[in-house]
This record gives C-alpha cells, sequence and structure tokens, in this order.
C-alpha cells in the first residue's frame, strides 16, 4: 500500500497490504473519521477511540499548558542548541513509513503530551494545581 | 442483530475482485457486492457487538486498498450499518448522480496523507531565540527564581510563539506541495503533529508527489518528523 521511503532514502517500502502493520495507526484518523457517510445508516459507538481527534487548540491556550511551556524553556540547554545544527547538518529529515513514532515522539508532547491527563484534571478541583 | 456493514461504493462496471478479503467482524460470509444501476455497494453481514477493533479497521482499509487497485472507490466511513440491502439500494438510488460523478471527479487518483511534527527543542530555542522577553523571562525563572506570575508569563508568551509558528509553517509545506496536487484537506493535527494535511494526487504525479515530498522532508531537516502515507482510497475527498 505505502509508498514511502525512509530518511530521503531509496528503497521503497516493500508493504505488501499495509493494514496489518503498524501503517495503521497513521491512517487510523481517516478510516475513522473521513470516507462518505449516508446519514439514515446507523454508525457504530466509537467510544474510547474519538479522543484522537480532540483539537490541539484547546490545549493551547491553558493555564496549565503555560506552565509546561515554562519549565520546557527552563529545562532547554541553550548552548547544546547553539552547536547541533553544526553537528546535523549531513543528516537528513525524516520521512518515515512505520507508523511508529520518530525521534521527536514525545518532544512537543513536553507541552502537550497527555491529552487524556490534562482533561482528566480539568474534573479536579482547579486549586490541586497550584 | 441483523443487518448489513457498508463498505464501499463503486461504478457498476468495476471488477470487483473479493476473493480471499475478510470481514469486519470475521463474519463466515465474505464480503459481496449489490448493484444499482451504475453503481455497486461492498457490504457484508453484519457483525454482532462491532468495535473499532485494530482487525477490522484492518479489514476495512484492506478491502478499500483491494478496491482502489482496480478503478475508483467511494470508501465509506468505518462502522456504518444499514438494515438490509433494500436500504442500501435506496441509499444508492438516493445520491445515484452525485456518486456517479464523484467516482468519475476521483478516477486516477489516490489521496496521500501528510502529518508533521518538529523537536519541541528546536522550535523553543528558535522562540527564544526571536524574543528578548521571552530569553529575559526564561533567565529570571531558570534557577527556580522568579514569581509564578513570570513563569506563566514565560508560558503565555511561549505558547503563543508556538502556535504562530506552527501555522505559519503548516501554511508553508501545505503551500510547497499543493501545485502537484488536485485538492488538499486540512485537518485538526493530533498530539505531537503540527499539520495533517490530505492531497488528492492524480497517479500520474504520485512519483513526482513522493519526491516533492522527500526533498521537503530533507529541506527542514532532522528537527522535524514527516510521515506521508499513500497512495490511500480517498477517504478524506468521498463526501
Amino acid at each position: 500500500m505505502t509508498v514511502m521511503t525512509q530518511s530521503g532514502g531509496i528503497q521503497p517500502a516493500a508493504t505488501s497490504s499495509g493494514s496489518g502493520t503498524a501503517g495503521l495507526f497513521d491512517i487510523l484518523e481517516l478510516i475513522l473519521d473521513r470516507g462518505l457517510v449516508i446519514d439514515v445508516f446507523v454508525r457504530v459507538s466509537l467510544v474510547g477511540i474519538e479522543i484522537l481527534k480532540i483539537d490541539i487548540r484547546i490545549v493551547i491556550a491553558s493555564v496549565d499548558t503555560y506552565l509546561r511551556f515554562a519549565e520546557a524553556c527552563n529545562r532547554l540547554d541553550l548552548e547544546a542548541g547553539r552547536k547541533a545544527p553544526d553537528k546535523l547538518t549531513d543528516i537528513v529529515g525524516n520521512l518515515v513509513e512505520s507508523g511508529a513514532r520518530g525521534k521527536t515522539s514525545g518532544a512537543i508532547g513536553g507541552a502537550i503530551d497527555a491529552i487524556g491527563d490534562i482533561f482528566d484534571r480539568d474534573d479536579k478541583d482547579r486549586e490541586d494545581e497550584r | 442483530m441483523s443487518g448489513v456493514y457498508v463498505y464501499a461504493v463503486t461504478r457498476a462496471d468495476h471488477p470487483l475482485r473479493l476473493d480471499g478479503l475478510r470481514t469486519v467482524g470475521g463474519t463466515d460470509e465474505p464480503p459481496r457486492v449489490l448493484v444499482h444501476g451504475p453503481l455497486a455497494a461492498v457490504v457484508s453481514a453484519a457483525p454482532p457487538d462491532l468495535r473499532p477493533k485494530r482487525r477490522d479497521l484492518g479489514a476495512h482499509q484492506e478491502l478499500q486498498e483491494r478496491l482502489m487497485a482496480d478503478g475508483s472507490v467511494l470508501p465509506m466511513r468505518f462502522g456504518l450499518l444499514a438494515p438490509d440491502d433494500t436500504a442500501v439500494r435506496t441509499a444508492l438510488e438516493a445520491k445515484r448522480d452525485d456518486y456517479a460523478r464523484r467516482l468519475g471527479e476521483l478516477h486516477g487518483t489516490a489521496e496521500y496523507n501528510l502529518k508533521a511534527a518538529r523537536s519541541q527543542d528546536d522550535l523553543l530555542r528558535e522562540v527564544l531565540d526571536g524574543s528578548d522577553e521571552a530569553r529575559r523571562l526564561n533567565q529570571c525563572t531558570r534557577d527556580g527564581t522568579g514569581t509564578y506570575e513570570d513563569r506563566l508569563a514565560l508560558g503565555e508568551l511561549v505558547a503563543r510563539q508556538v502556535d504562530a509558528r506552527q501555522r505559519r509553517q503548516a501554511d508553508e509545506i501545505v503551500a510547497r506541495l499543493s501545485g502537484l496536487a488536485r485538492a488538499s484537506v486540512l485537518a485538526d493535527p493530533s498530539k505531537d503533529d503540527f499539520l495533517n494535511v490530505s492531497f488528492l494526487v492524480e497517479r500520474a504525479r504520485a512519483d513526482e508527489f513522493g519526491e516533492a515530498g522527500r526533498t521537503l522532508a530533507q529541506d527542514y531537516g532532522a528537527a522535524y518528523d514527516f510521515r506521508l502515507r499513500g497512495p490511500l482510497p480517498p477517504y478524506s475527498f468521498a463526501a
């Protein structure tokens, strides 16, 4: 099914029929959320999976997110960052075929990672966070 | 419950090779075809207690892949159940011209979905480099000093910058690939991603499109993670 290649490389992914593979993850929302709908038909309940499509923007503007961003900035090694570009010049960007998440996984996640986590907290008394 | 699970709509003259395909729900009877006028629907017996399990999502997707190999297909969203065959035929009749037209428009095309993420550290460094105020606030909150308000101000400033930069980059990336596609649809990115976009690409340009995706990934560099998937059934362009 997939045509994609690794790291700007050459070999086409020889996936026979990608569906049973990890590749399903990245197209899950297409299968569940897009596609033709016929109004008069019944749709199976997707409870528990709907969480995938929560809009990231909802999460951006919250005190919780601000504090996470502040913390992430505080932790940042600014000196290491300045040197990084030189070291990485030869490394091409990742264009991954596999549904498994690449190196950046959990990165932005530092702030937005646990969407479920954040929503859980909303249920508790906000004073707990202070 | 009786009833039928509906997979896809195609033209009646589609080869509809369904041999060896498993069904959603793993029911015994294989998928079958309902022809109505110029259209056909692929269905199977509705499974009891249908849930979006990995295996079932895979079965749904595999069937689309098989169909798209031989012609145009309107893939249904996962999980649609009709009460019986008659209801499916009635639905085909009701939108007959609409479906036929869309199948014609989708002829010789496929969907490509692109998701993009960026290393948070890389993005934060860029934000701090570009803002004196953010650097100042970061400095004064760094070693545990600074007030709660300072931390909040830093976080808010950075969050806004992150959001603005991500939107701008998403626009840039879409603009670079749009010229090679017939249409594009933006969707909400999830989790770490800042971009989630689907393109409708003509098969004749598929190689060119894939190459453009690779070039783009190289240009943006190692701090980015691009996941380009395709050719896919045109889920985003079927409705």
